[in-house]
């Protein structure tokens, strides 16, 4: 292996060359074994075997957005939990009471969720 | 390794310019959010730099209140822009001028 | 990693329960309304309504309670009850009862989202409350995010209706972009002194910082200059109004103007009042502006709800003139300037919740919102008449209601701090507002109505308004009431 700062440089560059190579190498192989007859029904956009519909740019269902709402509220909410759990032990009890009252509140937003059927897959 | 906080303070002055100019020029609310949130990112980066830059945490605690504060944002936001789209199939903000007189 | 534990086990002091007692109880009853909707039948979501009523009493009454008891400082500084605190908190409490009578029947009738209505409500109150309190940045920043971003959502209640929505998105993408602006300036006064409690900033503040701190103010007065529509950052205000809710509009314009001017006052004097020769040319020309572009386009509105909000435009004018009087050193005329802010600004709480709740008195059950039609309201329904008059009057500061004294305390001000050219702008200014102001009164009382039908109003919006009435003559008549608590909120 060579040494030195720029020497890592060579390391990296001889991966890329192997892994070019070997992909390449794989993809022409493939040609030369498989048999060839394009039709149009081959060509089209892959998706799970249903035909395509519509163009890329199409709309997603509004559904989703509710999860990814939800998700982003809840989630980011975990930035009070790790400096949290960092000073846990030195500030004891107190903290604890804290951050349940806490959680217990993004609790509620939970339960309301709930009873406005939003989690429910219609 | 360390960069010298003027960088990182000059990085953020250029973020929060393209956020205004972004904010002045873009029509698309959703764009314009964006660039919105590109400006609050912007004060975070200066926030935690001059936190670094003396040694205390505080600078840094405000973001975390800075990034919760967002994501409320971004939540309401998003259903208010859902909300017209679903009625105008539009989220361009010069279309929404019922209002103008 | 162990550092940043130290730093923050070193400010974790005891919470001061008692002082911070009016939050919590808010906060418990804004819990308590969503929970209580979720298990309402649809015919009894209107309980939300009397609920959140009986929370906010109890907020008042733990208010009460602090009264006497000294400055308490909690959360390490950044959380202060003083009488500054105790009296904006009560004026948040007062104005959200009022809120609450004139909410009850439009959103009964109407079945919007009750529920959720109260409860955004009592939030966005919540936020003003906090910000009473608040002396550090973050609380400040954090309050003023509590009372804009429920806004947001009360705005667009109505959610099949394209105006409202729109209402929302404005209001949304101005909030938004405001928070960020003043985020900035802080950040950079956070940069010039490595401190985020508001006496940190004043006592590190020196000379060598002016080109960072006047960047810093001017960015942060910009931003709260959007959340008290002042001119030119006042285009959502009108449309956000007049799409809006009605009860969401008068909620908008007192109590969430009201918790801007309270944080920026709170900044301006608890951080920056060394360094006032740097903001005070802002205030005044922002204070011009204000007053007179507001006055000015009031004089042309047809409709009464772009009437008031145009007219809120120009009263948070006045406001300004009494910030743009600060000069460093000056003791005496900036304690007179301070108060006669804290009195406007308690006293304009009152009267435009009150105007707003005549105008949503009137609009219900096929009324409406123009202004053409009040003529002759005197003939159908003499007490609204009586009312909006005594709140109009009051709003254009002529005797005998409380908006005389407001007016009168700020030009006082401004003449002792010799600002003759503002005091001088501002008698002016006054006199347009009366022209727009008694021009509806004397529609409604010399004019014939087109409809002979009366006007009724619900119990509930009557005894509110003859309460906030009550309390405007009061205050003209005996006005130690307001300057006694203005004295004691002396910083």
């Amino acid at each position: 292996m060579p040494e030195g700062y720029f020497g890592q440089y060579v390391t990296i560059g001889i991966f890329a060359i192997v892994g070019t190579v070997l992909v390449a190498a794989t993809l022409q192989l493939s040609r030369l074994v498989r048999p060839n007859h394009p039709t149009t029904a081959k060509l089209t956009t892959y998706e799970s075997g249903i035909d395509p519909i519509g163009h890329g740019w199409s709309q997603s269902n509004v559904r989703y957005y509710i999860f990814a709402l939800l998700f982003v509220v809840f989630d980011v909410e975990a930035v009070f939990l790790f400096p949290w759990a960092i000073v846990f032990e030195e500030l004891g009890t107190a903290a604890f009471v804290e951050m349940v009252i806490f959680i217990g509140i993004l609790a509620l937003a939970l339960l309301y969720a709930v009873k406005k059927r939003v989690l429910e897959w219609l | 390794m360390s960069v010298a906080p003027g960088f990182y303070l000059v990085l953020a002055g250029l973020m929060f310019a393209i956020g205004v100019v972004g904010v002045l020029v873009r029509r698309n609310a959703i764009v314009i959010f964006m660039f919105v949130e590109l400006m609050l990112n912007a004060v975070n980066l200066i926030f935690v730099t001059f936190a670094r830059q003396q040694g205390t945490v505080d600078g840094q605690v405000l973001v975390f209140f800075v990034l919760v504060v967002a994501a409320a944002e971004v939540v309401v936001g998003l259903g208010i822009i859902s909300l017209i789209f679903r009625y105008r199939v539009s989220s361009n903000v010069d279309e929404i001028n019922l209002l103008k007189r | 990693m162990m550092e940043l534990a130290q730093q923050v086990g070193a400010t974790a002091a005891a919470v001061d329960w008692h002082a911070i007692a009016p939050e919590l109880v808010l906060a418990a009853t804004a819990c308590i309304v969503l929970v209580a909707d979720l298990f309402l039948p649809d015919d009894a979501k209107w309980l939300a309504m009397p609920l959140s009523a009986a929370g906010i009493i109890g907020t008042l009454a733990a208010i009460v309670s602090l009264i006497g008891a000294g400055n308490r400082l909690t959360l390490a500084g950044a959380f202060e009850v003083d009488g500054f605190a105790l009296l904006f908190k009560g004026v948040f409490c007062v104005l959200g009862l009022l809120i609450l009578a004139i909410s009850f029947h439009y959103f009964r009738v109407g079945r919007y989202y009750q529920g959720e209505y109260y409860f955004l409500m009592l939030c966005s109150l919540l936020g003003g409350v906090v910000m009473s309190s608040a002396r550090d940045l973050v609380t400040i920043f954090i309050a003023i995010e509590l009372i804009s971003i429920p806004g947001f959502i009360m705005a667009g209640l109505r959610k099949g209706d394209a105006k409202s929505n729109e209402a929302a998105l404005k209001f949304f993408l101005f909030g938004v972009l405001s928070s960020a602006v003043m985020l900035y300036g802080m950040s950079l006064a956070y940069g010039a002194t490595g401190e985020l409690l508001l006496e940190g900033i004043r006592a590190k503040l020196t000379a060598a910082d002016e080109p960072l701190i006047v960047l810093s103010v001017f960015f942060i007065v910009v931003g709260f200059a959007f959340k008290i529509s002042a001119v030119p950052f006042h285009f959502w205000a009108p449309d956000t109004y007049e799409g809006s809710p009605s009860p969401v509009a008068a909620f908008l314009s007192t109590i969430s103007k009201i918790g801007g001017f309270v944080g920026l006052i709170v900044l301006m004097f608890r951080a920056f009042p060394d360094v006032a020769d740097t903001w005070r040319p802002i205030f005044a020309l922002l204070a011009i502006l204000t007053m007179t572009v507001g006055n000015m386009i009031a004089l042309r509105q047809t409709h009464i709800i772009r009437l008031l909000a145009y007219s809120g435009i120009a009263q948070s004018g006045y406001v300004l003139v009494a910030l743009a009087l600060i000069e460093p050193g000056a003791t005496a005329s900036n304690e007179q300037a301070f108060q006669s802010a804290v009195i406007y600004l308690a006293i304009y709480g009152i009267m435009d919740a009150g105007a707003f709740a005549a105008a949503v008195a009137f609009a219900r059950r096929g009324g409406s919102y123009f202004i053409e039609d009040y003529s002759g309201l005197w003939q159908r329904s003499p007490v609204l008449a009586t009312l909006l008059a005594g709140f109009l009057i009051s709003l254009a500061g002529t005797p005998p209601m409380a908006g005389f004294w407001a007016k009168v305390f700020v030009f006082l001000a401004a003449i002792e701090a010799q600002s003759y050219l503002l005091a001088i702008v501002m008698g002016l200014n006054a006199v347009v507002a009366a022209w727009y102001y008694l021009a509806v009164v004397k529609k409604m009382f010399f004019e014939k109505a087109e409809l002979a039908e009366p006007v009724e109003v619900p119990a509930v919006l009557r005894v509110a308004m003859g309460l906030a009435a009550a309390a405007l003559v009061a205050v003209f008549v005996y006005p130690r009431l307001v300057t006694e608590l203005a004295e004691r909120s002396l910083f």
